[in-house]
This record gives C-alpha cells, sequence and structure tokens, in this order.
C-alpha cells in the first residue's frame, strides 16, 4: 500500500480552501502512518470539530467525528476499550486549546497511548474568523477588530508542562521535518502531540495582511525558531526574537503510559 | 514516468511553486473549466522523480506532492514509451 491508497478518492476535491495548510498534514501523517506499516483494520482517526477535524472524512479508515474539544475524550475512551486500535487524533486550536483544553491536559497527564496533531492556525477559521486562544497578540479576528490584546496559549509547552511523552511543533511549510516528527509520534508509546501551524489565508491572512498564500507561508517560515537555536540563545544569555515561535521535537521522555500493550 | 496535475482537483494556491527546488511549477495564466488557474509545467522532463524514480525504486524529492493541500500532483508511467531530450542543468 502507499499513501495515496488512504485517501478518499471519491470526496476529492476536499472542502478546504484554496492554500489551507490542512491538506498537506493530511499527507504527512498519510505517509507517516504508511512508513508505520499500519492497517485499515487496525486504525482509527478521531477527531472534534472545526475546519482541521474534517480530515478523517478524506481517509479511508474508520473514524469518529466527535463533539467540539472532546476528541480526545472519545479517543481515550477507543484506546482503553481497544488498546490494539491504533489512535491517530487531528484536532484544531479552538478544538484542543478552548473548548477541549481541560480533556487535553488530562489525556496528557494520563499519557494515553495515542497521537494528536493539533492544526494551529490560529483562529476559529470554520465559524468565520473569531479570535481563538492562540490568536497572537495584536492579530485581527472578529471578534478582536483593535487587535487580540491577550496573552497566547503556548500548546506544545502546555503538553510537556502536564506530561505528554513526546511533543514536538512544527510547519506545514516544513512537510518532510513535519512526518518525521509524527512518524516519531506514532511510536512513541504513550501521548504524543504534534503542534502544525499552518496557514489559513482565508481567515487568518485576509485580516492581517497576509492574504497571499505566499506570504502566509514566509510568514511561518520566517517565524519559526528552531528548538537547538533557541537554547543556544538561552545558554548564550541573549534575548530570544519578539513573536517568534520554537520548532522543533520539544521533549522526548519514557513516562509510564496507559493503554499500551504489554 | 511522468508528472501530472490533476486539474479537477488544483485549486490554484500555487504552493507547488514555492518548494520546487528545480523551478519545474510557474503560476499559470489562463482558468480552467472550473475557474481555478492551475500551476504551469517549465520542462517537467528536468523533475528528479520523473528521470530517476524506477532507477532508485523510491520516491525521491516529492516536496510537491507533499505539500499539496488537494493531492492534485503525481507521477504517472509513460505508455508506449516516449523518447524526450533531457536537460540538466550545472
Amino acid at each position: 500500500m502507499s499513501a495515496a491508497d488512504w485517501q478518499r478518492i471519491d470526496r476529492l476535491p476536499n472542502i478546504y480552501c484554496a492554500g489551507c495548510g490542512n491538506g498537506s498534514v493530511i499527507n504527512c501523517t498519510l505517509a507517516a502512518v504508511e512508513e508505520m506499516g499500519w492497517t485499515r483494520e487496525n486504525t482509527v482517526f478521531i477527531s472534534g470539530i472545526g475546519c482541521s477535524s474534517r480530515a478523517p472524512g478524506y481517509i479511508l479508515t474508520d473514524s469518529l467525528h466527535t463533539t467540539h474539544g472532546r476528541a480526545l475524550a472519545f479517543a481515550t475512551g477507543v484506546k482503553l476499550a481497544n488498546p490494539a486500535l491504533n489512535v491517530v487524533v487531528f484536532t484544531g486550536d479552538g478544538d484542543l486549546a478552548a473548548i477541549g483544553g481541560n480533556h487535553f491536559i488530562h489525556a496528557c497527564r494520563r499519557n494515553v497511548d495515542m497521537t494528536a496533531i493539533c492544526m494551529n492556525n490560529q483562529i476559529y477559521g470554520m465559524t468565520g474568523g473569531q479570535g481563538s486562544p492562540t490568536t497572537p497578540r495584536g492579530a485581527i479576528s472578529t471578534t478582536t477588530p483593535y487587535g487580540s490584546a491577550e496573552p497566547v496559549f503556548d500548546l506544545a509547552e502546555l503538553a510537556v508542562a502536564a506530561g505528554a511523552n513526546h511533543v514536538a511543533r512544527w510547519t506545514s511549510y516544513h512537510v518532510k521535518e513535519l512526518m518525521a516528527a509524527i512518524a516519531t509520534g506514532l511510536q512513541t508509546p504513550g501521548f504524543s502531540l504534534v503542534e502544525v501551524m499552518t496557514q489559513c489565508p482565508t481567515n487568518y491572512g485576509r485580516r492581517n495582511r497576509l492574504r497571499q498564500v505566499s506570504d502566509m507561508i514566509e510568514h511561518l517560515r520566517t517565524h519559526a525558531l528552531l528548538v537547538q537555536k533557541r537554547d543556544r540563545l538561552i545558554r548564550e544569555g541573549k534575548p530570544i526574537p519578539e513573536g517568534m515561535f520554537v520548532v522543533g521535537e520539544l521533549v522526548r521522555r519514557h513516562r509510564p503510559a496507559m493503554g499500551v500493550r504489554a | 514516468m511522468r508528472l501530472v496535475i490533476d486539474e479537477s482537483r488544483c485549486k490554484g494556491c500555487n504552493l507547488c511553486v514555492l518548494v520546487c527546488p528545480y523551478g519545474i511549477f510557474r503560476e499559470g495564466r489562463e482558468q480552467n473549466q472550473r475557474g481555478v488557474i492551475v500551476p504551469e509545467l517549465d520542462r517537467p522532463e528536468r523533475c528528479t522523480n520523473c528521470r530517476l524514480q524506477h532507477l532508485y525504486g523510491r520516491l525521491l524529492c516529492g516536496m510537491c506532492q507533499m505539500i499539496c493541500p488537494d493531492q492534485a500532483i503525481a507521477w504517472e508511467e509513460e505508455r508506449p514509451y516516449e523518447p524526450h531530450r533531457v536537460e540538466v542543468e550545472f
């Protein structure tokens, strides 16, 4: 089987806007799943509500499209009911950080054996561009017309603090690195969070002077700070540039995991 | 192998133009039937996957296919074999 065999060809072209990064994330995930050698019978994709959560609909396996924010709760149930299944969760930033925040930290704390892929487009894209907990300070959305005044949620750091076994963050531009990170997450026993910064030219870029897909990608590329470079800057006592987000593998450890086959 | 863009899936986001290391994809000029401006291929025989995929037995670069959000880029077999000139740039 190849990665293309996991796609539901009959549903294409997909519903995403032109230039949306979610399709790239699906490609990377399927390539990583294919690399693992999993079959359709023992793989489940679970999602909540949002643009990102439409992803399992384009994949030819069993999937659960659940209530808003509760994808991780359903996934915990699936994994504990049948530990032989490989569980992958697609969520967005609004799904994971805002409505499902409590489920998220407790899934990290319990360290349930699954991989959560968070497509963080920094806005509620599907409902019309409302500000989410990850909307950067100063960014304009329909609920923050004078610029967001709140500090943002750093989901990857939150997962590290809550106890996930593997946490990585990449952007939808770094496809090869993203695929490797997802593959590592799938291999790691215990909870794994891969946060993907994706572009949303329709609802985020349009209001923040990043209307073109290329501008949005360039913004992601130039604002990504590699974790090794961040550590070097801290060692040398230099300031970390404002407005950058850290990319790379943030943690990989072996805390006791739940739902792992003995 | 031959590089093809599936016009029924492409939405004209031009992400492939950004990532191709050989500059094979170019922004298109004309709308197709669906009103999408699909990228043009500039001498696609330069693509490393077209030339060397069979020799190595695996997908080589593949950046355009991986980043394409609409799964519109693929390589297909050429049958019958069509000889063509290959330009290698140094």
